[in-house]
């Protein structure tokens, strides 16, 4: 058995050999960087098989939970890490002709710190260390949104920071209330002792620790942050950001809501949080006309539909939210990573400005368009089974409140794909203005590539994937996680 | 403590006050240094709290300093070392937060957030 520490331990102690070795190894710093993102794409994937027979609970240091600290590697933990470490090589491989210049090491340490705290919030069984973690992945994130040093990247950076930090001031009074009530920080501890607490100081709790972690997860009216810290980053940042950071902070809520809290009762009034988050993020997008802007926006509309999906309190609704994560994973990161180019070769971020481009850059356009499709839901694209999974489980749940939901749900889908189709318009306009403009170079092309494969090949795979996700619904639905730590 | 008060709810409504007070600065100031000593002073009320959680009325801090003192004599240590880690990201976040302010002043020659424009606060 590979030690599922490695997952966490490799980016980190990477991270540092970066920042040391700077100076010897100047620009070759990548490779090293690609090296142990490499190495942890491998440890997750033969993690797989292993914890769909048994989940893994690994103690550290000896000292056996509820004191030590542990790490469980459910099949949440495990699917997670390999989307993270997926994602995180195929962003790697585009950020080295993306990111150029002397200071690009310190690019790659905070790259690695950032994977290292999204493997440590999804893999740790231990609520205090879910707060390191959680910082350590905050912080490196506001650095990298700030990154390219222009005024709008700073500014923000720190808007960013000020939202993160009264977040992680919500999620430490959680935790201290938490500790003060049953006098545990682990987490399947806690699963047992948490129902002990009287309702309202267990109602505070987790209202306390939502919105802590919504401010992270974007769910609205805590979203105010990202669609300045997501436009303003590099565009290889925002892929990260949107690919799963937000995704990461969404389902730790949601883990927390069914396996240790056990308070289903509020996922009705998450929901309806979704649905709204959903429509905000969709009208929103609807008015910008900086192409970043629009797909950040659409990243709160997606996060709404998976908080959503995943609010349904069935197994078929986690199932489904899952698949979205992995579609939107893939597809946004399409989406930001092809405009990013686009945005380096006619300076301009205003998709006004693209008129024709198609003609220009027939490959990144292409992709654009597969990515906005998958998006869309339209078949045979992987996000066509996801959303309709996401349909099936809704009107599964009955009644008129859900069926008002789904159509909300798909009134934000119709206006989803009026703007895109507004945009897509734009690229493939038979007049251009954009003279001297050059396709994007090939290593971002391939990268971007590969992340289409998934959304285009996605579907061969249905059977495999939705093994992985139904694991995870009944991880969650069935509190798998509590019984197997000790 | 002896008297109406006990430290515990001294301690709460210490923190508490803490952190609403650092929010509302937060909240209605413009200045980002102010912000900043805001968000401070909300992080120093949770740290407040969470040394709270570990207080025992009449036991001592938790180290073996003399000779036959017992552990059920002594406060429970999990939350003071939390709160040092706590102290710690504090602090870096501070430092960082100013860093970015810095920053930011030198492209925009203003601390004042309605004065800069480049993105909606």
């Amino acid at each position: 058995m590979v030690n599922p520490i490695l997952l966490i331990i490799i980016p980190l102690g990477t991270a540092f050999l970066i920042s040391t070795l700077a100076s010897a190894l100047k620009n070759t710093t990548k490779y090293l960087a690609l090296l142990a993102l490499l190495a942890n794409v491998w440890i997750s994937i033969s993690l797989l098989p292993e914890v769909l027979q048994r989940p893994i609970n690994v103690i550290i240091a000896g000292v056996k939970p509820p004191v030590g600290i542990n790490l469980f590697v459910g099949p949440l933990g495990a699917v997670f890490s390999v989307i993270i470490s997926i994602a995180g090589v195929l962003i790697l491989l585009y950020s080295f002709k993306y990111i150029e210049g002397e200071q690009q090491h310190k690019y790659y340490t905070l790259f690695l710190l950032l994977i290292t705290g999204s493997h440590g919030m999804i893999l740790t069984g231990d609520v205090f260390n879910l707060f390191v973690f959680f910082e350590i992945l905050a912080i490196s994130s506001y650095i990298l949104v700030g990154y390219a040093g222009d005024k709008n990247g700073f500014e923000a950076a720190v808007k960013y920071l000020i939202l993160g930090s009264i977040g992680s001031i919500f999620i430490l009074v959680a935790i201290a209330l938490i500790y003060e009530g049953t006098g545990t920080l682990n987490m399947a501890d806690l699963a047992g002792k948490f129902s002990t607490l009287d309702p309202a100081r267990r109602l505070m709790i987790l209202v306390f620790f939502i919105t802590g972690m919504g401010v992270e997860a974007a769910v609205f009216p805590l979203n105010s942050w990202l669609p300045d810290a997501h436009s303003s980053a590099p565009s290889s940042i925002s892929a990260v950001l949107s690919g799963f950071v937000i995704e990461i902070a969404l389902v730790v809520i949601i883990k927390f809501v069914y396996t240790i809290f056990a308070m289903t009762e509020v996922l009705g009034f998450l929901a309806v949080a979704g649905v709204i988050t959903l429509l905000v993020g969709e009208f929103a997008a609807f008015r910008q006309s900086n192409i970043k802007r629009v797909l950040a926006y659409s990243s709160i509309g997606q996060i709404g539909l998976i908080l959503f999906a995943m609010s349904l309190n069935s197994k078929a609704g986690i199932n489904a939210g899952m698949m979205q994560i992995i579609n939107h994973t893939a597809s946004k990161s399409i989406l930001f990573l092809t405009a990013g180019y686009m945005i380096v070769k006619t300076g301009s971020y205003q998709f006004s400005d693209y008129r024709g481009i198609a003609k220009k850059m027939p490959v990144s356009s292409f992709f654009f368009v597969l990515g906005v499709l998958s998006l869309l839901g339209v078949p045979p694209f992987f996000g066509f089974f996801s959303k309709l999974n996401i349909i099936i489980a809704a009107l599964h749940a009955g009644g008129a409140f859900y069926i008002t939901m789904v159509f909300l749900v798909l009134l934000g889908t119709i206006i989803e794909s009026i703007y895109f189709l507004k945009i897509l318009q734009v690229f493939y306009a038979r007049d251009t203005a954009i003279l001297d403009v050059k396709e994007a170079p090939f290593l971002p092309l391939l990268s971007i590539a590969l992340f289409s494969l998934v959304i285009l090949l996605g579907f061969l795979f249905l059977p495999q994937i939705t093994s992985y996700t139904g694991n995870i619904a009944s991880e969650l639905v069935t509190k798998l996680q509590m019984a197997q730590v000790f | 403590m002896n008297g109406i008060l006990s430290v515990s709810t001294v301690l709460n409504t210490a923190s508490a006050g803490l952190i609403v007070l650092g929010l509302y600065i937060v909240f209605t100031q413009k200045n980002l240094i102010k912000m900043v000593i805001g968000l401070d002073l909300a992080d120093t009320g949770v740290n407040v709290l969470l040394v709270s959680t570990g207080y025992i009325k009449g036991n001592t801090a938790p180290i073996f300093s003399k000779a036959g003192l017992q552990v059920s004599q002594m406060v429970d240590p999990v939350p003071q070392a939390l709160v040092l880690t706590s102290i710690v990201i504090g602090f870096g976040v501070s430092a960082l937060a100013l860093a970015l302010i810095i920053r930011l002043y030198q492209k925009t020659g203003t601390l004042d957030t309605s004065k800069i424009r480049g993105l909606k606060w």
